[in-house]
């Protein structure tokens, strides 16, 4: 289930520093595909404070890559971690960081 | 020849287009929603959310009137729908959805045994 001590006879699984070019790829599309919820639902008429909160994320093409590739971590080298070590980054909502991070 | 193939061109996109045009100018009623990904493991809220819209498993699609508290319960769990708004004409059920992937049978019946008279 985790990584375990190798010296234990454990597994060893590395996750890279960064996201690849594909996984990167791969997360602005499930970005798209929210921000193509969000308009439906906005073009369908009605109004919410579900959407009045919707509406105020940031749309994949108007966030900076930091916050599309990585999230605020206060205790990460740089404040900064990549979003593939957050448990379900691809099934949250995570597209704003503290402010000045 | 070529008004043959005119022919079959305008039969076959017949159908495309006519759905399209309704689509556009019938105003929509109801959202289409898909469940595209699970909401396994992300806590009992979303998950409770996501049965009360009746999706129960993936790539399952439900039609809902559009209204306030709908759009809600769609915009809780945005990371895991694919949402449409339809017109009423397109709302289908669960038991039409289900004939229309029903394959054709691959024949025809020309005659029944007992009407042919041998």
């Amino acid at each position: 289930m985790f990584p375990t001590e190798i010296r234990l006879g454990g597994l060893l699984w590395k996750v890279p520093w960064k996201l690849s070019r594909t996984r990167k790829a791969n997360q602005r599309a499930r970005l798209k595909k929210v921000d193509a919820v969000i308009e439906t639902v906005r073009a369908s008429g009605i109004q919410c404070g579900a959407l009045t909160r919707a509406l105020e994320l940031p749309k994949e093409h108007e966030m900076p890559a930091r916050d599309k590739y990585t999230v605020f971590s206060p205790h990460a080298r740089g404040y900064r971690k990549g979003i593939h070590k957050v448990p379900k980054f691809t099934r949250i909502t995570h597209r704003v960081n503290p402010l000045g991070f | 020849m070529s008004v043959i193939h005119r022919h079959l061109a305008s039969f076959v996109r017949r159908p495309a287009t006519a759905r399209a045009l309704s689509t556009a100018t019938a105003t929509p009623t109801h959202y289409r929603v898909t469940l595209r990904r699970s909401p396994i493991s992300l806590g009992d809220s979303i998950k409770a959310t996501v049965a009360t819209l009746g999706l129960t498993r993936r790539m399952q699609t439900v039609y809902h009137p559009i209204s306030p508290e709908c759009a809600g319960k769609i915009l809780k769990i945005k990371e895991l729908v694919e949402v449409a708004n339809v017109p009423a004409s397109e709302v289908k059920s669960q038991e039409e959805q289900r004939r229309e992937r029903r394959p054709t049978r691959g024949f025809s019946v020309q005659a029944k045994w007992t009407e042919a008279g041998f």
